[in-house]
């Protein structure tokens, strides 16, 4: 119990700043922008599969990504967990059979959402989320978070906060480039994938490929931190036009 | 996850809707679902919606050595997937029957009835050829999974390009889509399953089961066969039989729909490829249906980055900066080194519970106690001959510690600690020790 | 610059909490915050000057509140873990100073048990005394042979695996299996027990059932006018519907399967079409 009000104190601490940086973030001047500071377009469609429990289909820009979520379902004895749900996460790759990379993904995103999942709500069931690859066209970590983001909302999975992944790139010279293109990605000296959550955009995940220092880091994260008030935005207007006729 | 299991009364009353000449959805007998075809931005990429059911198709390529005899022909490989997301009772990585046969089926479809031209596969006869792969994902499973694949598999083989290749004596060369446009596989003829469930041991048929539909039929024909209506394969499983003039009307009742099923294939490769030639917006994120309220998509969208340098340089300035490491290695006796402080030893103060289990590991396991010892051997004697005692009982990892202590008697030390452990659990585990060491002698 | 500045509104209110009463009907989102009324009292400046009054002004911020689905307590607000429409409801006969009941209402398709809640189940197993019933949920519910009307260790109901079921759940938590009977508390059917053989059963939204259980609800009373059907809905996303024949029964179960996605508009324009044919 006092952990839980330590914790809950310190996350209003949070709010207030998150709001101080957004009115700076938006006062400033926007001439600035650099070229690959843009997220590429977006589109969602929810529910748009009959078996499952709850399915989303993301892109971003041409990568595309397919999720469908069963849960709270019945859970094989052997991967029984008596006081929480056993999540899994299955990702399937669109050309041959998944290997390591696909299994260290899944790893990635299990752990991102076990986060956020109130999983002790539904002991001893499994929630399942398989991600089929549709289309690679970069930043496919973070089309994945955000596929199984909505799918997981469109299941009604019990969640304490949303999130979202972002991509960010580092060329040669610097440059910070977000929500990455193929191309992007392979000519970048580093590539970060950042998992946000929604209600302080403290980071739930993170992984990194190639050389950065540390201030790039940090401005990495804090890129991503303003790219995923947009996709956070993106979530609400999709899915307020979702409960519209409701 | 099982499956939702039918119950008797959606038997009856499909089976009673059967016999009425009524389905579930509203079709006719003979009606197909509604067939959906959208294309990826990649070639060969394409999504087949048959009703509900929904397949994703996808063909790449790669050179490989051929066949050993068959030297001059290129391989198609097909690989049809059912994916969980498509239904619950799909377990991954699991051949199941119904996979196999499926596969089996689409192969006898497709490969052997020979509507991919494989001998323009090869590039160097007996050396290298093109291998053709064809990966099939059921997304949603809401019956008809052949048909739907097969479209599927047709329609991603005639979208495919592969890159171009030039052959020079020995040398050859591939070049990437900026330099030679890729080039189509050449195609001869497009095959198409039908299926058909018969119902009542055959007495009424009905064209595209659904899901349900499926679950209470008795038998099902499938019919693969091309606009010219020759049939490239036909099955029939369920144990039904059927007389020949069935299977002849059904074979009729394939001709007419794999021409209209031919036709709207062919529209729309013929429309996709107008969208790329004129330079317009293709992929599956136009084929998102934007009047659903399901759906919804947001334009490029800038994101204000101009402060991130300043935000970063605030939040290292915060940081604490990171500990000193003493980087120059210490060499207490040969083959051992150390590098840096290292942290206290926290072995000695274990909880109770924890340090019984501790000790009858370290008591139980002997190799592990002789390992270290054999590292000192001014360890050695007094730690063999008081075995049976209840000094032996720190464990392994402790003396490893004694050991690299420099400049202290390695002996005194150990017996302080032991000591030390031994106070707040006295003479209940000197008894332990023995009864579990008898058995062993 | 406008817009940017509206984002930033917008942003404010999204992390900040709201107040609950504010967001009725709206749209919420896993993660959001929603202060009570009392609370709202208590933070604002207004009544400031009244607090030092009141002695047991701890007790009485104290608001009994009833966390529907969706809704969780964190600390003295309440935490949104699914995204639907909030929903209040006063509390009945406005006694105890009670908050009343806050959910909400979301398209949810799967089923998880609820004690209290009447289901349409499918026998999938007879063991010993009981029946294993398929309900959608997680595991099967138990159902025992003795929890029908009139059933006695001599006189067994007769259900056969395969069969529908309309009961009630009587012990539905997340740490047990859950259980179901066909009898309310007084040992009578009150409508529960086996489904006949005939009809059909589908499966629609969690959403769109309570829709049509709600009081006054417009599309059953229109379905009513249509032909005459029997029709039991269970909360768990099951509807089972019989009409005097298959035609009229497969129309039935498609317009409520179509219900779910059109305005009030666009179904009268549909009922009156299928009435006129």
């Amino acid at each position: 119990m006092r952990k839980r009000l330590n914790s809950w104190s310190w996350r209003m601490e949070g709010t207030t700043q998150t709001d101080a940086k957004i009115r700076t973030e938006y006062g400033t001047d926007s001439s600035s922008r650099g070229p690959g500071c843009s997220l590429r377009h977006f589109a969602c469609e929810q529910n748009l599969l009959s078996r499952p429990d709850g399915s989303a289909s993301f892109l971003q820009g041409d990568t595309s990504v397919l999720a469908g979520v069963y849960g709270p379902a019945e859970v094989k004895v052997s991967k029984e967990i008596f006081n929480k749900a056993t999540l899994e996460v299955i990702l399937r790759p669109k050309i041959g059979l998944p290997g390591v990379a696909e299994k260290s993904r899944e790893r990635l995103i299990r752990n991102t959402c076990e986060a956020v999942v109130l999983g002790a709500l539904h002991p001893r069931t499994s929630i399942t989320i398989v991600l089929q690859v549709i289309s690679d066209a970069g930043s496919l970590l973070a089309c994945c978070l955000n596929a199984a983001c909505m799918a997981l909302v469109d299941a009604g999975v019990p969640m304490q906060a949303l999130f979202c992944g972002v991509t960010c790139a580092l060329d040669t010279d610097g440059t910070l480039m977000l929500d990455p293109t193929a191309k992007q990605e392979k000519e970048a000296r580093a590539v970060l994938t950042f998992a946000l959550d929604s209600v302080e955009q403290k980071l739930l995940m993170s992984t990194t490929k190639g050389l950065f220092s540390d201030a790039e880091l940090q401005q990495c994260l804090a890129a991503a931190q303003a790219a995923s008030q947009h996709v956070f935005r993106f979530y609400r207007e999709s899915l307020q036009r979702r409960y519209s006729k409701s | 996850m099982k499956e939702t299991p039918l119950s008797n009364c959606e038997r009856r009353f499909l089976l009673r809707a059967i016999e009425e000449k009524k389905r579930l959805d509203g079709r006719q007998t003979y009606d197909y679902r509604s067939i959906k075809i959208s294309f990826g931005t990649d070639y060969g990429c394409c999504m087949v919606e048959l009703g509900k059911t929904r397949v994703l198709g996808q063909v790449s390529c790669e050179l490989v050595s051929p066949k050993l005899n068959r030297a001059t022909e290129g391989i198609l490989f097909f690989n049809l997937e059912l994916s969980q997301m498509a239904a619950p009772a799909f377990e991954p990585g699991r051949q199941s029957d119904l996979l196999v046969k499926l596969n089996r089926l689409l192969e006898r479809c497709l490969r052997n009835s020979k509507c991919i031209d494989t001998e323009s596969l090869c590039v160097v006869a007996g050396e290298k050829v093109w291998q053709i792969r064809v990966d099939l994902h059921l997304l949603n499973h809401d019956g008809n999974i052949i048909d739907a694949a097969s479209i599927a598999a047709i329609v991603a083989l005639c979208h495919f390009r592969r890159p171009d290749v030039s052959v020079q004596g020995d040398e050859v060369t591939l070049y990437t889509p900026e330099e030679r446009d890729p080039v189509p596989l050449s195609v001869h003829h497009l095959p198409i399953c039908v299926s058909f469930a018969f119902f009542r041991q055959g007495t009424f048929l009905l064209v595209d089961p659904s899901e349900r539909e499926e679950r209470v039929m008795d038998g099902l024909l499938v019919i693969a066969m091309n606009k010219h209506r020759e049939i490239c394969t036909l099955q029939s499983s369920g144990g039904i039989m059927l007389l020949a003039e069935q299977v002849l009307r059904c074979s009729k009742i394939a001709g007419v729909k794999v021409a209209e099923i031919t036709e709207l294939i062919q529209k729309a490769l013929e429309n996709d490829q107008k969208v790329r030639k004129e330079g317009g917006k293709f992929g599956f994120a136009e084929s998102i249906a934007n009047q659903r309220i399901t759906a919804f998509r947001m334009e490029k969208a800038p994101v204000d980055t101009s402060d991130v340098e300043e935000r970063a340089e605030e939040i290292i300035a915060e940081a604490e900066p990171p500990p000193e490491v003493v980087s120059d290695p210490v060499l207490w006796t040969p083959g051992t080194a150390q590098i840096g402080e290292g942290v206290e030893n926290s072995w000695g103060d274990l909880e109770d519970s924890e340090k019984e289990e501790e000790e009858e590991e370290g008591g139980s396991d002997e190799a592990i106690v002789l390992d270290s010892v054999t590292v000192d051997p001014g360890v050695d004697g007094p730690s063999a001959g008081s075995r049976d005692a209840p000094i032996v009982l720190s464990d392994s990892e402790e003396e490893d510690m004694v050991i690299l202590e420099p400049g202290k008697d390695p002996q005194t030390i150990r017996t302080q600690t032991v000591r030390a452990k031994q106070e707040p659990v006295p003479s209940r585990k000197p008894a332990r020790r023995r009864r579990k060491k008898r058995p062993a002698q | 610059m406008t817009e940017a500045a509206a984002v930033a509104a917008e942003s404010l209110a999204g992390s900040k909490a709201r107040a609950a009463r504010t967001v009725l009907g709206q749209v919420v989102l896993p993660g959001e915050e929603l202060l009570l009324p009392e609370q709202e009292d208590v933070e604002g400046p207004g009544n400031a000057g009244e607090r030092p009054l009141r002695l047991n002004a701890g007790v009485r911020s104290r608001v009994r509140v009833v966390c529907g689905p969706g809704l969780r307590r964190c600390g003295d607000r309440l935490l949104v873990t699914k995204c639907g429409r909030l929903r209040h409801k006063e509390p009945s006969g406005g006694s105890s100073g009670g908050g009343g009941v806050y959910w909400v209402d979301s398209q949810q398709k799967r089923y998880v048990p609820v004690k209290g809640d009447h289901v349409i189940g499918i026998v999938t197993a007879k063991s010993g005394d009981i029946f294993k019933v398929d309900v959608g949920g997680s595991e099967p519910a138990s159902l025992s042979y003795l929890a029908f009307e009139g059933a006695t260790k001599r006189n067994r109901p007769n259900v056969q695996v395969g069969d529908l079921i309309y009961g009630q759940f009587v012990v539905a938590n997340k740490d047990m299996e859950p259980e179901m009977v066909c009898i309310d508390s007084c040992g009578r059917a009150n409508g529960m027990g086996v489904i006949g053989q005939d009809g059909l059963l589908f499966k629609v939204t969690l959403g769109l059932i309570r829709k049509l259980l709600a009081p006054n609800c417009e599309i059953l009373q229109e379905l009513g006018k249509l032909y005459p059907l029997e029709i039991v809905f269970g909360m768990n996303g099951r509807i089972w519907v019989k009409a005097k024949t298959i035609q009229q029964t497969l129309i039935l179960a498609n317009v409520l399967e179509a219900c779910e996605h059109m305005t009030a508009d666009q179904r009268k324009q549909i009922f009156s079409r299928l009435a006129e044919s």
